[in-house]
């Protein structure tokens, strides 16, 4: 009886520590460090005149000063090398991250200046710096590619020059954008993912700044809460673009991933969009299977900013029903302000979906390995939480 | 009930705090126009250092465009997701039963003292 419990006890303790893959993180960057990657023509001219993107914060307040959580301390001063290591500290050490997918460095306001070739060059500084100093400095940091997605010609041209590249695991693009991301226009972007395997990825941000449309079809609203609620709109936009534009019939391998537009919502819209293709199939007969089929096999989704309902006993069958235990991919959005902590922004999950939505999900997303075993990353922890 | 002398009281001056050690536990202490006041420095909701975020003023509305500050320096601000704590009660704003711990503070001289300061004490159960 006795070594029974103690080996269930143990047993528990060492699933307790098991590691996660942390899917939205956002590293800052030394500025000197990535201009250096651009060429002479773009450096003397943000030397000259600054570097002339439209921001966000020009527009929309944020949730806390810089956008970050208050008790954090990057070595702004220091080298990229410092930040590496001041994130590995306060992040993938102390929360037992195995894999972190860095979902693009810099600025997605990049991504909304009308100079695309300017775009280009900047978002080939951003991923160069980004393999050098973060992918390459520690093996638990992978990547997602910077495009000018203004010109998806030379977003593929970016795609393939270091789309080989092991650490890098996806594509990524802003949720404002100019056209849903079903359009054609972006076509060569999804082939070029599709070359290398590599999902596309939309993260919440830029709506209606810059070369984007406003933050809603009736317009611009007016605060920073209204944009936010605003993101997910436009993110139902985009997932019925894909959807019924035919992308996942025209490029049957390619994944897409929505990260940061919330996840619960998720179920009653895909009920809805099943219920409209019986109705409308026939204008759109090249989409061949329900929707929510097609979302189940080609769609994943972060967890971070996560919707708790008041109702806890809600929150299974909803996550169940927007494919949850298959599609769902932990992240923290780390350090942002309302980043969601590993161990406790979840309800309580069973063993097998927690470890889904903490590991197998992003695992199998982004081809990365299994888990080390579980006594493996058990002693790892105990040596870093020191 | 044990109490935890945590410094000076001339340290934390009106408008300031200082987070301290005490029992096990990390607690900010605050000087609110002259009255001390001790809270958790753990946010209940997903386990912030709650005492790291901004210290602020209630902020409230007569109306659409319209701001009045209340309660100056009474509002803790958790350093993560925002959320707002009275620092007299550790309750939060707009949801009164999530809270965090508060704690007595008392502010003596030290029993066998050559000085003539002031020390805060925390008591900490």
């Amino acid at each position: 009886m006795e070594s029974t419990a103690v080996v269930q006890n143990t047993k528990r303790e060492s699933r307790k520590k098991l590691t996660i893959i942390d899917c939205d993180i956002h590293m800052p960057t030394i500025r000197e460090a990535v201009i250096a990657y651009l060429p002479r023509h773009y450096r003397e001219q943000i030397d000259t005149f600054g570097m002339r993107l439209p921001t966000q914060g020009a527009m929309y307040l944020n949730g806390a000063k810089g956008g970050i959580m208050q008790e954090q301390q990057f070595p702004m001063d220091g080298t990229p090398a410092d930040l590496l290591a001041y994130f590995r500290k306060e992040h993938l050490d102390k929360y037992r991250v195995e894999h972190a997918i860095l979902t693009g460095l810099g600025d997605y306001a990049i991504q909304t200046t009308p100079d695309a070739d300017y775009a280009a060059a900047l978002c080939t500084a951003y991923n160069n710096y980004m393999i050098d100093h973060y992918i390459s400095g520690d093996p638990r940091v992978k990547g997602s590619i910077m495009i000018p997605k203004q010109d998806p010609l030379l977003a593929a041209k970016e795609i393939d020059r270091i789309g080989g590249h092991p650490g890098i695991v996806q594509v990524i693009s802003s949720n404002g954008a100019e056209k849903p991301y079903g359009h054609r226009f972006y076509y060569p972007i999804y082939e070029a993912c599709e070359r290398h395997g590599l999902p596309f990825a939309v993260h919440v941000s830029m709506e209606g700044i810059g070369i984007n449309h406003p933050p809603t079809g009736a317009g611009y609203v007016n605060h920073y809460i209204e944009y936010r609620m605003a993101r997910t709109q436009i993110m139902m936009a985009h997932l019925a673009s894909m959807i019924f534009e035919g992308v996942f019939q025209r490029f049957p391998t390619l994944k897409f991933v929505m990260i940061e537009a919330g996840i619960l919502w998720i179920a009653p819209y895909i009920w809805r969009m099943d219920q409209d293709w019986k109705a409308l199939r026939s204008q759109t007969p090249w989409v061949k299977e329900p929707p929510s089929e097609i979302v189940r096999k080609h769609v994943r989704f972060t967890s971070q900013p996560i919707e708790i309902p008041p109702d806890e006993s809600l929150f299974l069958p909803l996550l169940k029903s927007m494919h949850g235990d298959t599609n769902l991919c932990f992240a923290s959005d780390y350090p942002h302000w309302d980043f969601d902590h590993p161990f406790k922004s979840f309800p309580k999950l069973d063993d097998e979906l927690k470890d889904r939505i903490f590991y197998q999900n992003a695992a199998e997303l982004y081809g990365l390995p299994p888990r080390r075993s579980e006594s493996e990353a058990e002693n790892e922890a105990e040596g870093t939480t020191k | 009930m044990t109490k935890y002398c945590i410094g000076k009281a001339s340290e934390i001056q009106p408008g300031g705090k200082k987070i301290v050690e005490a029992g096990g536990r990390s607690i900010g202490i605050y000087n609110i126009k002259g009255n001390y006041y001790a809270l958790r420095n753990l946010c209940p909701h997903q386990g912030a250092p709650l005492c790291a975020g901004v210290t602020s003023a209630f902020v409230n509305s007569s109306g659409p465009g319209d701001f009045s500050y209340e309660c100056e320096g009474e509002i803790a601000r958790c350093p993560w997701h925002q959320w707002e704590f009275d620092i007299k009660t550790g309750q939060m704003v707009v949801d009164p039963a999530t809270r965090t711990m508060t704690y007595d503070v008392s502010v003596e001289k030290y029993d066998v003292s050559v000085d003539d300061e002031d020390y805060i004490y925390v008591h900490v159960p």
